[in-house]
């Protein structure tokens, strides 16, 4: 079973892996080297200073963004989800906001907030908000009467209620959003980094390209798809502790019909 | 205990107007046990939900122990006839029951000790760290009625608690029921469309008209305390009550065809 399992999620990418080795082996053009010299290079460049340099802050930004996206937009969502009235004042602005590709806020936020963290901080969270935000908004709004009700009728309320009732009822939904923000978070850091930067994966990926360092420029391609499906294990995780319940929930509902 | 004067309650929508109860009056005495049946549509859901304080009249007025509800009040619990959906699916068996206990306040050791009896007095102590929808439907009902009984109500209010359960389950839940009723003396209003269960299980019959609903008849269950699935439903005075409920429900259900 476990041999299984192995084989099938580790099938595909091993023989991807196995065919660009083999197609690549005798390559002699510039910009596409063999595999092996880019491993190499990935070996000689990312398992050293660069780690520190380079890896940390630009993980540490997304955490931060991220971070702050999620907090704000479950805070806000829920105010808003819970409020029909906010609901109908604030729906169409959201749409809009929602709307914008967050890429586009880079020289925005970069003339209000300069060109340092705080701006790839706050780029990252101008795109991360949104899918938690209107994802929450819908979570809360989708809450069970009946189960409002019972709330009610033993009046749990105050916190209590938020921690017991809303926040584990729109968890669903919430986990959605938050892993849609994880991959838009990703592909803003990158990008983030690549206007006006001095560290930073995406940065360094730029500066190699531009320096015509070749199989180092490749290795950081790889190095952020890897870190992007060790990032998704990671949430699948948590997800697998959070939603426990509702997975339960589904597949009895599932067996029962 | 529990005091319905001039009840009504019409809902006002986008060019109609659904008049669901249009005037009731009834008290249910300290520690009595009421059934409530009418014809399907009747609006006993309605009703229940103006009692429970979920919902606000028209007019009229409810009094739970003298003080007009505005809100929940306090001292009152409901057992919902969707138990899969007013069970918490994210709490296992004990933290349902526990919940409403947290909200008063109560410390961990009471609560404990409270969680424990309420869900030996179901029958099910051994199922506290199970999910509810790990649990039969007839489980699930248990759950609510132990949280019921967990918050120490002095009004109990069920609406159509059995509805979706098998007979067999059935009629273990209508005895597990009376029992709880005799141990807490609690004042209950039970909510059902069977009218077999209302006879069987009251002290007491309240029949609706259809809607928009009218107290049509209050009939006294003068059969003995002690209630037994076989026996009782072979009393004689069982099936001439049933017969009464019956015929009257038949009546104004006849009524609202006629033209």
């Amino acid at each position: 079973m476990i041999v299984r399992r192995t084989v099938a999620l580790l099938g595909l990418p091993a023989v991807l892996v196995a065919a660009w080795w083999v197609a690549s082996a005798g390559s002699t053009d510039f910009y596409r080297p063999p595999l092996a010299r880019i491993l190499a290079a990935f070996r000689d460049t990312w398992f050293g200073r660069r780690l520190l340099d380079d890896v940390a802050p630009s993980l540490a930004r997304l955490a931060v963004g991220y971070t702050v996206a999620l907090c704000a937009g479950i805070a806000i969502g829920v105010a808003i989800g819970a409020s029909p009235r906010l609901r109908a004042l604030t729906e169409p602005v959201l749409e809009f906001l929602r709307a914008i590709p967050p890429p586009v806020l880079v020289p925005v936020v970069i003339l209000v907030a300069g060109i340092g963290d705080l701006m790839k901080v706050l780029v990252i969270v101008s795109g991360c908000l949104w899918p938690v935000l209107l994802n929450t908004v819908e979570g809360v709004r989708a809450i069970d009467p009946t189960l409002a009700d019972t709330a009610r009728v033993y009046h749990i309320g105050g916190t209590l209620r938020l921690r017991r009732l809303v926040l584990r009822a729109a968890s669903p939904q919430i986990v959605t959003g938050a892993r849609q923000a994880l991959s838009i978070g990703i592909i803003l850091m990158v990008i983030s980094e690549m206007f006006a930067a001095s560290s930073g994966l995406g940065f360094t990926v730029v500066q190699f390209q531009r320096s015509f360092a070749i199989p180092e420029m490749w290795s950081g391609v790889l190095l952020l798809g890897l870190l992007g499906v060790l990032l998704s294990l990671g949430f699948r995780a948590v997800e697998a502790r959070v939603l426990g319940w509702y997975h339960g929930l589904r597949a009895v509902a599932r067996g029962s019909r | 205990m529990l005091d319905v004067a001039g009840l009504r309650k019409v809902y006002e929508g986008q060019g109609h107007r659904v008049e669901a109860i249009a005037d009731l009056t009834f008290r249910v005495g300290t520690g009595e046990f009421a059934c409530l049946v009418g014809p399907s549509g009747c609006g006993k859901t309605t009703l229940l939900r103006c009692l429970a304080g979920l919902l606000a009249p028209t007019a009229g007025m409810v009094r739970v122990d003298g003080v007009p509800v505005a809100g929940p009040p306090p001292e009152l619990a409901v057992v919902f006839q969707e138990y899969g959906r007013s069970l918490f699916p994210w709490l296992r068996v004990r933290e349902n029951v526990e919940l409403p206990l947290r909200a008063k306040g109560l410390p961990k050791a009471r609560r404990q000790s409270i969680v424990d009896d309420a869900l030996a007095a179901v029958g099910l102590a051994d199922a506290g760290r199970a999910y509810p929808w790990q649990l039969s439907g007839g489980m699930q009902q248990r759950v609510a009625i132990a949280r019921a009984v967990g918050y120490h109500p002095r009004v109990l209010l069920m609406d159509e608690p059995f509805a979706a359960v098998d007979a067999q389950t059935r009629a273990d839940l209508e005895d597990l029921i009376r029992d709880v009723w005799r141990r807490l003396s609690v004042t209950l209003l039970f909510v059902t469309h069977d009218i077999d269960e209302a006879v069987y299980l009251g002290q007491r019959v309240i029949v609706l008209s259809a809607a928009p609903s009218t107290v049509d008849a209050d009939l006294a269950v003068d059969l003995p305390d002690e209630r037994d699935q076989l026996s009782t439903r072979a009393d004689p005075r069982f099936t001439d009550l049933r017969t009464q409920v019956w015929s009257r429900i038949k009546r104004t259900t006849a009524l609202e065809a006629s033209p």
